[in-house]
């Protein structure tokens, strides 16, 4: 850590990087008692607390999460996400009620909000990765809304005309615009990602998938069969048997397809992205831990009635912190952000009215 | 020495990644002085007002934040500033106390329990008289016009038939003390419901040629019938249906939201089972309704079983081994339970 400390003599551009691992020093224990407790003071304020709750989950978790011993902090304020849950809560009622009362309205609010949505998607961002902040430098997210509508409602559209088949395409696309446009000290990130390999992480999630359903008609079909011969009711323990099933099918399909994609879109965006003359990022993870980490996750929260889930959160912030390894270049040591150094620290709770994170949870 | 502590960390500039070891000190006026750890020189020098502590977490150091944005952190992350108020510390030793935690995992889920199962019910059927009626108007009218857009079909009853039909409607509708004056009874043809009849909130109601044939015999269990689902506009389900779903899917997404989706998957069937119960509780709400109604005019409770009975062998409905968990996601009560719920106001 000595090393981090600032000395102007290093020529910059030559220095070699630092390995740096992520590090995770989070305790199930201790989140369980956060997650308890700001649960309970959630229900009891009626959701006001809520937004109170969610600044202390991330300060836990930025905080815990260290690059070169040094964490990052989360630092939004409670009445900034109050403030976004208001407008979240509103526009969701509408929606809702103006769905049950009238759905030409509601069509028609569904379209303001498509028109609206890439707006919310980059004010979100805006919000969140100025709040997000290391070595006291903060994140900051440059994309507009022109290009937002593109990525987000555009290119998904268009895809639906190529029958999902330039589907991977425009998630490259998506990935490319939202990591892309992320700065960090006045310097933006470089992605560099391959179409190729995001048409790989599909087809082998829908392979995977497929074999899996097949693998899951041929038992079921076989228990079933055993059942409708064993018993009087045979038909309908039958539909009972298989709603189970259909429901442990549909929990293995979900965690299979997400843990599959992600390590592997993961690990692909993180090799393939960097922060030039400051840092590198790498992304270890592989397929079949991570699909037994989230697997097992799942199981554990449906088994403890959702107890299990400061401990899956945990976990899992663990694992990907556990595979990921920052290469540090000196010049990170030196950063100022000119942009970020003027005005009052203080006077950010004073923001503008959509200066906020549009969003629920 | 309480007032003049020496605490050693690190210091950051405003908006620099620089990093300085340093110590800081708060006198007792509450005057912040940071130096150097290296060489002594001063870093910040700030008054009271100048700075505040950051928020205190289990395993974290609290942080100092200066007004200009610079920031000290303790080297020590169990360490706590006794400047510190006891409000400040008092959300993470809460979170740390086993009582506390104890209580939180007692009471959160009766609390919620109570709020969904109750509460919302009573918000919901609080709320109901102050919605308009053109609001209700409005959402009979949009659902009956794509209804009958896309699976109703004119009926092919009989004209005699229809006048049956209609007969025990208006009787039905004279000789009892009903809130709502707008009701309506159409005759459709439908091979999407099969035999079957549904309300609407502004009094539209809708009832299958398949049902009709079916009930031909039993007048009486067709009006049993009629009853029920005069029995849902008169409860304004559709209202409170999708006020308590509304507050649901708020209480849900508030206290469980999680961006990374690692629990929508389980809330997403929680808020489905939810809503199947709700639906549940409208439909004996809207049988008891019906029972009541047929002894007021004089008719006997089991027309009702009767009508029960004759869509139970139509439908081919649930029996006794699956009903234990599919009941779960059924919209409409176990019908061998309903039908007894009928045959015991019989005995009554």
């Amino acid at each position: 850590m000595e090393n981090a400390f600032n000395t102007d003599t290093s020529l910059p551009q030559q220095a070699p990087a630092r390995l740096g691992k992520v590090a995770f020093s989070g305790k199930a224990g201790e989140f369980f008692g956060i997650w308890m407790v700001n649960l309970l003071l959630s229900i009891v304020t009626l959701g006001i607390y809520s937004a109170w709750a969610k600044v202390r989950t991330n300060q836990y978790f930025y905080g815990h999460t260290r690059i070169e011993n040094q964490p990052f902090r989360y630092l939004a304020t409670p009445m900034q996400i109050l403030k976004g849950r208001i407008v979240a809560v509103i526009v969701f009622a509408l929606f809702f009620v103006l769905s049950a009362v009238s759905p030409a309205l509601a069509l028609l609010l569904a379209l303001a909000l498509l028109i609206a949505s890439p707006w919310l998607i980059v004010q979100s961002l805006k919000f969140n990765m100025r709040m997000t902040s290391y070595r006291n430098v903060r994140f900051a997210f440059n994309g507009d809304y022109g290009n937002a509508f593109k990525h987000f409602v555009l290119l998904p559209v268009l895809a639906v005309f190529t029958l999902y088949l330039a589907m991977p395409w425009v998630l490259k696309r998506i990935d490319q615009f939202v990591y892309g446009n992320i700065s960090y000290g006045g310097k933006k990130f470089q992605v560099n990602t391959e179409t190729g390999n995001y048409y790989i992480a599909a087809l082998v999630t829908i392979a995977a998938v497929v074999c899996v359903v097949i693998a899951f008609s041929v038992i079921s079909a076989l228990a079933v069969g055993a059942t409708a011969f064993g018993t009087d009711s045979g038909i309908n323990g039958v539909f009972g048997l298989s709603t189970v099933l259909f429901f442990v099918l549909y929990f293995l399909v979900f965690a299979m397809s997400g843990a599959i994609y992600q390590t592997m879109i993961r690990n692909h965006l993180f090799d393939n992205t960097e922060l030039p003359e400051i840092a590198k990022l790498k992304s270890e993870a592989r397929v079949m831990p991570f699909l037994w980490l989230t697997f097992t996750n799942l199981l554990a929260i449906v088994v403890t009635l959702g107890l299990a889930y400061p401990w899956a959160k945990i976990r899992k912030a663990a694992y990907l912190a556990s595979v990921t390894t920052v290469a540090v270049y000196p010049q990170a040591d030196t950063l100022a952000d000119q942009a970020q150094q003027d005005g009052n620290a203080f006077g950010e709770e004073a923001v503008g009215l959509f200066d906020i994170d549009v969003s629920l949870a | 020495m309480p007032g003049s502590h020496r605490v050693t960390g690190q210091f950051h500039q405003a908006a620099s990644s620089t990093l300085y070891a340093a110590v800081a000190e708060i006198s007792p006026t509450g005057r912040l002085n940071i130096i150097s750890a290296t060489d002594k020189r001063s870093l910040c020098n700030a008054a009271a007002d100048d700075y505040r502590f950051g928020t205190v977490l289990p395993g974290l150091a609290v942080e100092l934040q200066l007004r200009d944005g610079a920031v000290f952190v303790p080297d020590d992350a169990g360490f706590r500033w006794p400047q510190l108020s006891s409000k400040a510390k008092m959300a993470a030793w809460l979170e740390s106390q086993k009582l506390s935690i104890l209580a939180a995992i007692v009471l959160s889920p009766l609390l919620l329990w109570w709020i969904i199962v109750y509460a919302m019910p009573m918000l919901a059927v609080a709320a109901v008289p102050l919605v308009p009626d053109s609001v209700k108007q409005q959402m009979g009218q949009q659902t009956f016009y794509s209804l009958q857009k896309t699976v109703l079909q004119p009926t092919e009853l009989a004209a005699p038939e229809q006048a049956a039909v209609q007969y025990h409607w208006q009787m039905a509708l004279q000789q009892l003390p009903l809130q709502q004056s707008n009701y309506k009874l159409y005759l459709y043809k439908s091979d999407f419901f099969g035999a079957n009849a549904f309300a609407l909130p502004d009094g539209t109601v809708v009832v299958t040629d398949d049902l009709v044939k079916l009930l031909h015999d039993k007048p009486d269990a067709l009006l049993a019938v009629l009853l029920h689902e005069i029995g849902h506009v008169e409860g304004q389900h559709s209202v409170r249906l999708v006020a308590q779903s509304l507050g649901a899917a708020l209480v849900f997404g508030i206290l469980f939201g999680d961006p990374e989706g690692i629990a929508d998957l389980v809330l997403g069937s929680g808020s489905a089972l939810l809503q199947s119960a709700f639906s549940r509780d409208m439909e004996r709400e809207a049988d008891q309704f019906a029972l009541q109604q047929l002894k007021a005019l004089g008719k006997s409770p089991s027309a009702f079983a009767d009508a029960m009975t004759a869509l139970l062998s139509e439908h081919g409905d649930s029996d006794d081994a699956s009903a234990s968990l599919l009941k779960y996601l059924s919209s409409h009560p176990d019908t061998r339970e309903r039908i007894e719920q009928a045959t015991q106001q019989l005995t009554d």
